[in-house]
């Protein structure tokens, strides 16, 4: 069991939820959509807010009956060897949205600010400041992600610009696409909803959990509000048109920024980035580091070591946007098929074993 | 009044000889039985830090010793005025927490005779410097362990506030002391300090300041994880508040624990002073820190890559500034808050006379002539001597120091990779914050975890009928400091 000094109140669950959902996506997940969806965008991006609380009832479910988290569901499930397995997709889809989020990241600061940055030296100061944070526990990345969410909340503000330029009517007419179209929309969607999947390795350190449940729905739906936001803003500001030029549009909206003492706002916005997406890449990557010491009863240090430099081996193999963003498309897939399919999946088995068993008697209460 | 803090401590007492054993757990109570002829004897007792010595030795134990065999015949005896006799526990222990002395005998044990003796040294107490307030109490912490203990106890004259003493050094054989209040402080802070305390292996401690860093969660910090204060009043204060205090022989300063990076900003003149203006000028010295960090990281990261970040009306001044100026950003910041460094330094090493005249011939004549020389721009002057000033705002000395201190690799990282770096450096910061623990509490308190409650006295410091509860921070074993209905309720005058 985890150590009492190192757990943290159940509320602090939206703080994460929303942080993790919120990070990378939010600066460009407007094209894709749009690309289906049109101008009904923001109501796929609804759509895929409210069909993301099925995997989080799931997984709530699942980690009540079992009181373990992945990796002690899997083992007391599936056995070790298979168990093992499974869980070790798992640990890769982490350790795979920590590279998504840093090389997103990076490639904002090189398209941006340096565009001749040597990738190298970046990416190690990098490695070192996520080495301190996640070298601190849980209780860090935490309080990472909560301030995380505190300081970089004000940048909401600065849609005040935009909205001033917006063209609403482009919103209308509402639904003139084909459910077919919406539905590619949500589906597009569902990689900025990713990343809450951690809650599956931060169960033990939250307490009481049971209280959680509430506070993840509320993360989840304050994201859905948020994004669609920025869609409604994005529809009115851009034409469609110009969407498929754009790889950031939410950055674009900065350029309308205008405040007397400084002059280019997009500058000072990236770098508050920093506060949204360091602790991303710190959350998904500890989940990893935590996923396979509990796997491998290995130190922990090891593992950190070790990602990191897969961390930093990615970020110097990976250096064309065609690259990166085949690589956001797959975790987009993969993220569906283990959001939408495995997790009920798993939620299934654990229902009739607990049947079974009679183990769960309290479980439908849940 | 029925939950009052007082009260309860008291009510639980039976006679007189009760209400002084209850006392003797503090180390600075001291209990003489002293044989008589006829009887059994008599038992005298007292608070060493109270009371003047010399008036025991010169006006009661001579007269005391000869064949009284009843109060009343000690009464008799001594050749004072001012005597009370009582059979009332309390009345006892709160006289001798003021200072005065108890005689009773030591087989009758439900009345004593009072005897003022409190010590009359008050006026000699040093002024404070280093925290130095308009308004408020002007009495400074002393060498002298029983001194300062005296200071303490003075202000919290009540038989809960506890004192045990332990000797640190191998060498040295410092008394340290450390003060709680039975009831209010945590136990559990108590005993991870005084674990700490006695874990120490040292052979000399000169100052308090070898036991803060000695007993600090993590040594690696350039922050003050205990406040360090020369204030009796606020040693006095934190105690009421729950908190661990410690002092020791040979040290005009003590320790309070545990403590949050917010504690830190905090001056005490900030309860002196009406609370809106103490939330202003709380705020102004946060602001203050910021500003110091980050306004030179910040003018070397726009300067050096930025520059479309600068309004053109501004650009225009800088690039005027900036134009005969022979090095890069990086270097004329680096030069500048070198020198500010110095004249710091030597401004402290040298006597005060001559300090203040080195601060201020220094800032003048080196600032101008490097400027005029053209080694410089002066908006750089401007802003290094800004970040000096500011930093100089924090009302704890170690605090400011850490603030200048973190500024280095701040302008280093950003001539590196410009705002990105800044914002790494600060990332890093945040996070070392995160991991900072005070007696094992979390460091920045009320931010992370987030505690709503605590917020009342932070950034702002709210009134003090908003301050009912004790932090939660110090994880009090009395959560109430008072009643919040009998504080509110005003009795307004009708007016006729």
């Amino acid at each position: 069991m985890v150590n009492k000094s190192e757990r943290i109140p159940p509320y602090f669950v939206f703080f994460l939820v929303v942080k993790v959902q919120t990070g990378t996506g939010v600066l460009g997940f407007q094209r894709l959509i749009m690309h289906s969806a049109g101008n009904d965008a923001w109501i796929a991006v609804i759509f895929g807010g409210i069909v993301c609380l099925l995997p989080i009832w799931c997984m709530f479910n699942i980690l009540h009956s079992h009181e373990k988290d992945l990796i002690g569901v899997h083992k007391q499930i599936f056995g070790k060897y298979i168990g093992g397995i499974l869980s070790m997709i798992w640990i890769i889809f982490w350790l795979m949205l920590s590279i998504a989020a840093y090389m997103t990241y990076a490639e904002i600061i090189g398209t941006w600010l340096f565009p001749q940055i040597n990738i190298l030296p970046l990416s190690i100061v990098f490695a070192i400041v996520i080495y301190y944070a996640v070298s601190g526990g849980f209780r860090i990345i935490a309080g990472l992600c909560f301030l995380g969410v505190i300081l970089t909340s004000f940048l909401i503000l600065t849609i005040y610009f935009p909205i001033g330029y917006a063209q609403f009517h482009n919103l209308l007419p509402i639904w003139h696409h084909s459910i077919k179209e919406m539905a590619i929309g949500t589906k597009d969607m569902s990689l900025s909803y990713l990343g809450f999947s951690t809650m599956l390795m931060y169960y033990p350190f939250i307490d009481p959990f049971k209280k959680a449940k509430k506070w993840a729905y509320m993360g989840n739906l304050t994201t859905m509000l948020f994004y669609s936001l920025i869609m409604v803003l994005t529809i009115g500001y851009f034409t469609e048109a110009q969407i498929e030029r754009y790889i950031w549009p939410t950055l674009n909206f900065w350029s309308s920024v205008k405040i007397p003492f400084v002059e280019r706002f997009e500058y000072v916005g990236i770098t508050m980035l920093m506060f949204s997406i360091v602790p991303i890449i710190c959350l998904t990557i500890w989940a990893a580091i935590q996923g396979t010491g509990r796997l491998f009863n290995v130190k922990s240090k090891k593992i950190t070591f070790l990602y990191l430099i897969i961390l930093i081996a990615f970020s110097l193999s990976l250096n064309s946007r065609e690259e990166v963003n085949s690589l956001l498309n797959f975790l987009g897939n993969a993220g569906l098929y283990l959001y939408l399919v495995y997790i009920p999946a798993l939620y299934f088995i654990t229902l009739i074993m607990s049947k079974r068993t009679k183990k769960g008697r309290d479980f439908h209460e849940n | 009044m029925k939950k009052s803090f007082n009260k309860r401590g008291n009510s639980s007492l039976d006679n007189v000889s009760d209400a002084i054993t209850q006392l003797e757990k503090s180390k600075d109570f001291t209990r003489l039985l002293i044989p008589s002829e006829h009887h059994t004897g008599l038992c005298v007792s007292y608070f060493n830090t109270l009371i003047d010595i010399e008036i025991l030795r010169r006006d009661i134990l001579p007269y005391i010793n000869k064949t009284s065999n009843t109060l009343e015949g000690v009464i008799h005896d001594l050749p004072l005025e001012s005597m009370i006799f009582t059979d009332t526990p309390s009345e006892v222990q709160d006289h001798l927490l003021i200072g005065y002395i108890s005689i009773m005998l030591a087989d009758l044990n439900h009345k004593a005779v009072l005897i003022k003796a409190a010590s009359k040294e008050n006026k000699e107490f040093a002024l404070p410097e280093v925290e130095y307030s308009i308004v408020g109490p002007k009495e400074a912490l002393v060498e002298s362990l029983d001194t300062n203990l005296h200071l303490i106890r003075k202000r919290l004259p009540i038989p809960e506030l506890t004192i045990e003493e332990l000797s640190v050094g191998s060498l040295s054989k410092t008394r340290v002391a450390i003060l709680s209040i039975e009831g209010i402080t945590n136990k559990e802070n108590v005993q991870t300090t005084k674990q700490r305390i006695m874990d120490i292996h040292f052979n000399q401690i000169i100052d308090i300041s070898y036991i803060a860093q000695m007993i600090g969660d993590n040594k690696l910090t350039p922050f003050p994880l205990y406040v360090d204060t020369e204030r009796p009043d606020r040693l006095a204060a934190s105690l009421a508040e729950g908190k661990v205090v410690v002092v020791a022989e040979g040290s005009p300063h003590g320790l309070i624990g545990p403590s949050t990076l917010i504690e830190q900003f905090s001056a005490f003149d900030d309860y002196f002073l009406n609370w809106v203006i103490a939330s202003f000028f709380r705020f102004l010295r946060f602001f203050g820190a910021l500003l110091s960090i980050l306004i030179t990281p910040l003018y070397v990261a726009i300067l050096t890559y930025h520059y479309e970040l600068i309004p053109k009306d501004l650009i225009n001044t800088l690039v005027i500034s900036r134009s005969e100026v022979p090095f890069p950003p990086i270097l004329e910041a680096l030069i500048l808050e070198l020198v500010i460094e110095l004249l710091r330094e030597a401004g402290a090493r040298l006597p005060t006379k001559v300090g203040q005249t080195i601060g201020i011939v220094g800032g003048i004549v080196i600032g101008t002539a490097s400027v005029e020389a053209g080694l410089t721009s002066n908006v750089l002057l401007i802003i290094v001597a800004l970040s000096a000033l500011a930093s100089f705002t924090s009302p704890v000395f170690q605090l400011g120091s850490a603030i200048r201190l973190i500024r280095f690799p701040f302008i280093l990282m950003a001539s590196y990779i410009g705002l990105i770096g800044v914002a790494i450096s600060f990332f890093f910061l945040l996070v070392h914050l995160l991991r900072l623990k005070s007696l094992g509490r979390p460091f920045i308190e009320p931010l992370f975890p987030l505690r709503l409650s605590d917020w009342k006295d932070a950034l702002v410091r709210l009134p003090f009928s908003f301050q009912a509860k004790r932090p939660v921070e110090v994880q009090s074993e009395n959560l109430m400091r008072f009643d919040e209905k009998m504080a509110s309720d005003k009795n307004p005058v009708k007016e006729e």
